[in-house]
């Protein structure tokens, strides 16, 4: 647990419960977000066609917005 | 795991539309199938970043690679991946709505313990982000600059330098220090970036 603010954190010893790494989801998106905000996701790989085929064009669904996790 | 459980499992993870989640969930469930035959697999790369750090990074398919020596026949893989109604193989298999690429022997040089998250199928493990972190410098910087590895170094460090994922800075350096990597100073520099740009104190220079 991350003392200060009670964000569960994932730790080197032992596991973190589904309950604690879904309520830390929030918090490590905005702190990715704060050093390389938006979504950065390779524009292409050598895995495009069979990704695009499944995902509509796109090379994977879509990311749940920050304020929605 | 019975048929009636995989079944409810696998209707979840197709329905599932946030990839983090569906990823999370997928590793779940097919770390517990492949253990039922002595085989531990671990989510790696991209894939593991994602886990780590939410740092819409990760692109539609996960990545995993067996912990333990030897993987199944390929005989054996397709009748696991049979029970998630996965199409294709022997390596690459789409199953529940994305991809699930099995790579071979994972590739660790931290002695550090694999991360592990308890999740509805199953706990699953993935990759040290010690390693994670010295591989994503060392992919910035090869051969030019990569701005996404970089930028997937950056989330790294920020999320662990804000305690979200316990990080051993000490191994960090052990790592960046070895004839496979040799690239500490490259690590020190973005570290210090990242520590600075959040007016955090830089664990690998304390002063």
């Amino acid at each position: 647990m991350n003392s200060k603010s009670k964000i569960p954190c994932i730790p080197i010893e032992g596991s973190i419960s589904w309950k604690d790494w879904l309520k830390g989801r929030r918090a490590r998106r905005e702190s990715s977000k704060l050093v390389a905000p938006g979504v950065i996701r390779r524009k292409s790989s050598s895995s495009d066609r069979r990704l695009k085929k499944l995902f509509n064009g796109e090379r994977g669904l879509p990311f749940t917005p920050t304020e929605k996790l | 795991m019975d048929v009636k459980k995989i079944r409810k499992a696998l209707a979840d993870i197709s329905a599932e539309q946030d990839p983090t989640l569906k990823s999370a969930k997928l590793a779940s469930l097919c770390s517990a199938l492949w253990a039922e035959h002595g085989v531990q697999l671990v989510v790696v790369g991209g894939s593991a970043i994602e886990i780590l750090t939410e740092g819409a990074y990760a692109s539609g398919d996960l990545d995993m690679c067996h912990v333990t020596a030897a993987t199944l026949p390929i005989r054996q893989r397709r009748k696991i991946m049979g029970l998630v109604d996965a199409k294709g193989g022997p390596r690459n298999w789409q199953v529940a709505g994305m991809y699930l690429d099995l790579l071979g022997p994972a590739e660790s040089f931290a002695r550090t313990p694999y991360r592990r998250i308890e999740a509805p199928y199953g706990s699953f493990l993935l990759m040290k982000p010690e390693d994670l972190l010295v591989e994503r410098v060392m992919m910035s910087f090869y051969s030019g600059k990569n701005q996404t590895a970089y930028d997937c170094a950056k989330i790294l460090i920020a999320v662990a330098l804000r305690h979200e994922i316990e990080m051993n800075w000490d191994e960090v350096r052990r790592l960046a220090n070895l004839p496979e990597y040799c690239n500490l100073s490259e690590c020190l520099k973005l570290v210090r970036e990242v520590a600075d740009e959040l007016k955090i104190q830089n664990p690998l220079h304390p002063d």
